[in-house]
């Protein structure tokens, strides 16, 4: 008799003060000082406690975090290749169906979790994320967002903002603003193209609680989700190292960064702030952004007000016959 | 009790893995393995086989997955061919450096351009050092028997190592044959369930391949390369209980055709050996001493069973069905493992090579006769005048 597969019921922390105690992300990694990403990761491990199972596609937070006989996570974790954290994660968590209906694995559904970057989550990952998504194995893909390859020196993903300097998108005299495209937007085309997802979220290390709930409702959702997380990164955005939380806040203070969440359909929002402050502070705060010229500034400013407009919510456009002027 | 079916190599895997109970199966088209996951995906569908089917988005997801499931604790499996194999390139070493013994099933494939169908070793060959075990099947009932017997040395304790369980794609994989296909019963007793020693368990959690320093690395290069050491161990005795248990007659490393008085012998893998017997058959006919040797396991690669066979004979010509563009041979790759083998045999037969059987081409038995016709003057002056004969192109 075929087993059923039971899944956890994680609460929801209601304040600072009710989130557990325990690391399950713990010290002695290589991160840097003023590491978002690493923080990201111990408040993610406080969201989904040690009944989980971690996949650490490459990038940061595998290299730095992981040297050999002395890894960071009280959970058991498994390095992916940067191409395949989807469907590593697929392969487990079909695996544990499989074993649990069998009778052969006794507790209940662990906590399948993808901690991917940027890169391996919507450029060379996306293919496997995606598989992942369209298949709906009951599994949660967390993007920490640092906005670049940092782990190999800094280079451009498609999730480096516009104007941005990296070691693959350095101003000069013929391209002066660096980087020169718009990033991807992660959360839509995951809401955009797969149907068995019904929880898309936003976070920001700069709220913690918001983000260990978000990413505590993600995983008690059955099926697949995505959390998109914003985590500043000092060494590749040239900030001072303490700066961290700060640049995170005033990231969503201009509307560089918007906290929402995606459910069943439906857009909430959080921590809107009341005016917008321009995107100017944010971007000057910043040496990446240091080469730019009110121009470009101008041009970003402009972007992120067309997104803000209608942020997260698909714009009903007029449809244009082909003949038509 | 064993039932007998007209199965073809590909329906024939499909039964191996299903009396194997693999448990997580991960697919993705491409022809001519296809036809392993047609037949899964019905047994699936019907209740007979009770897996999950995972529709992989390519052969790199593919085998990602199927080590993933390993790792958890699941016995896994998979399969592809042609670019296939080579589009999941990555992943291979990932799986044999995490002693994840998945298993692929290869019906082979030329790899493009031009675009091709047809048989050739040369996908699979590619991946010979990424740390599989792998080796060709001959016929549908050695494909079966393989994918049993290579769970059970994959997955025992002293290797933890994926394979790859090939056949060559059409003559193979597409040509009915005779299969006695054994009773559940017996195969759940020679193939207990997987177990991994060290699974992604959160009651007893474990890191799985973090970053090392480069001091840290020869001294676990040097642990894959002792399971491959301690494999041949492992090969032999799962050979033997499996022809005790189901009462086949393999050898665990070679196959001999006539050999016993031979003075020479095509080396060969895989299917192109049927035409081979029937060759030797013919050349023995008209008094030429021919015979086969036919390799089971590329890797591990016996080395010391091919030197011990092989240096009975005057002539050695291997026919390579894979290339190696640039080699040390100019031709192909087995070549280079049996002439590395023979090394220290003292007075080594001649070893040439013929490139054969490539992009699907059919062996003919002429092409044999021609190939004779080289491997007897070469026992006769104990030489050989080239590394590589392109047979039908070079004054073969």
């Amino acid at each position: 008799m075929a087993k059923a597969v039971e899944t956890q019921n994680l609460e929801m922390a209601k304040s600072a003060r009710r989130v557990p105690q325990e690391e399950w992300y713990l010290p002695g990694h290589r991160t840097c000082q003023g590491c978002g990403p690493a923080l990201t990761y111990k408040l993610v491990s406080k969201a989904t406690g040690g009944d989980s199972i971690f996949l650490g596609p490459t990038g940061c937070m595998y290299v730095a975090n992981t040297s050999y006989l002395c890894s960071p996570w009280a959970y058991p974790w498994m390095h992916t290749q940067i191409t395949n954290a989807g469907a590593v994660a697929s392969g487990i968590e079909a695996a544990y169906q499989v074993l649990i209906r069998k009778g052969k694995y006794k507790g209940k559904l662990p906590n399948i979790v993808c901690m991917a970057g940027d890169g391996g989550s919507i450029d060379i990952g996306l293919q496997a994320m995606s598989g992942m998504m369209y298949r709906g194995h009951d599994a949660l893909f967390i993007m920490y967002d640092n906005e670049s390859y940092a782990n190999t020196g800094i280079q451009t993903s498609p999730a480096t903002p516009y104007g941005a300097n990296t070691t693959f998108t350095p101003p000069g005299k013929a391209i002066p603003e660096g980087k020169v495209l718009f990033p991807k937007d992660a959360c839509q085309l995951v809401i955009g193209g797969h149907p068995a997802v019904h929880y898309v979220a936003t976070a920001s290390l700069a709220y913690p609680v918001d983000l260990i709930n978000k990413v505590r409702k993600a995983l008690n959702y059955k099926g697949p989700t995505f959390v998109h997380i914003h985590s500043p990164c000092p060494k590749g955005w040239l900030f001072d190292a303490k700066k961290t939380v700060e640049v995170a806040k005033l990231a969503i203070e201009t509307g560089m960064w918007v906290n929402y969440e995606w459910e069943n359909g439906e857009y909430t929002y959080q921590h809107t702030p009341k005016e917008y402050k321009p995107v100017a502070g944010y971007m000057k705060g910043q040496q990446r952004f240091a080469h730019l010229t009110d121009a470009h500034i101008a041009k970003m400013q402009a972007f992120i007000d067309a997104k803000l407009k209608a942020p997260g919510i698909p714009v009903a456009l007029p449809v244009q016959g082909p003949r038509e002027s | 009790m064993a039932k007998e079916m007209f199965l073809a190599g590909c329906s024939s895997a499909a039964y191996g893995a299903m009396l194997s109970r693999v448990e997580v199966i991960s697919s993705y088209p491409i022809r001519p393995y296809t036809g392993i996951m047609m037949e899964l995906s019905k047994l699936v569908a019907n209740g007979e086989l009770d897996a999950e089917f995972v529709h992989g988005e390519g052969e790199h997801a593919q085998v990602s997955i199927a080590y993933g499931a390993s790792a958890a604790g699941a016995r896994a499996y998979t399969g592809s061919s042609g670019v296939g194999v080579t589009y999941a390139m990555e992943c291979y070493s990932p799986a044999a450096g995490g002693r994840l013994p998945c298993q692929m099933a290869i019906a082979d494939r030329a790899l493009d351009p031009p675009g091709d169908f047809g048989s050739e070793h040369t996908d699979v060959m590619s991946a010979r050092d990424q740390g599989w075990i792998m080796g060709w099947a001959a016929d549908p009932q050695e494909v079966l028997d393989n994918t049993i017997m290579y769970f059970k040395i994959g997955e025992d304790a002293r290797v933890l190592l994926p394979q790859f369980c090939c056949q060559d794609g059409y003559f193979v994989s597409h040509i009915p044959g005779k299969v006695s296909i054994p009773d559940q019963k017996a195969v759940d007793e020679y193939l207990p369930p997987f177990n991994n020693p060290h699974p992604l368990d959160p009651t007893k959690p474990v890191s799985h391949g973090p970053q090392i320093f480069p001091d840290q690395g020869p001294a676990i290069d040097l642990q894959r390369a002792q399971a491959f050491i301690d494999t041949p161990k492992v090969i032999e005795e799962a050979v033997a209980d499996f022809n005790k248990q189901f009462g086949r007659n393999y050898d665990p490393f070679l196959e001999e055709y006539m050999t016993d008085d031979a003075e020479f012998v095509f080396f060969l893998q895989g299917g192109h050996a049927r035409t081979a017997r029937f060759a030797v058959n013919h050349l023995r006919e008209k008094g030429v001493k021919a015979g086969m040797v036919r390799l089971r396991f590329m890797r591990p690669f016996p080395t010391e069973a091919v030197a011990e066979s092989l240096s009975k004979f005057k002539a050695v010509g291997t026919i390579e069905t894979s290339t190696s563009y640039g080699g040390a041979m100019k031709g192909g790759n087995l070549i280079h493992e049996v002439r590395s083998a023979l090394y220290d045999v003292p007075n080594p037969p001649p070893v040439t090579s013929f490139m054969a059987g490539l992009g699907g081409e059919v062996v003919s038995l002429e092409e044999f006769y021609s190939m004779a016709k080289v491997l007897t003057q070469a026992a006769k002056d104990g030489k050989v005048d080239q590394y590589v004969y392109w047979v039908n192109f070079d004054k073969v």
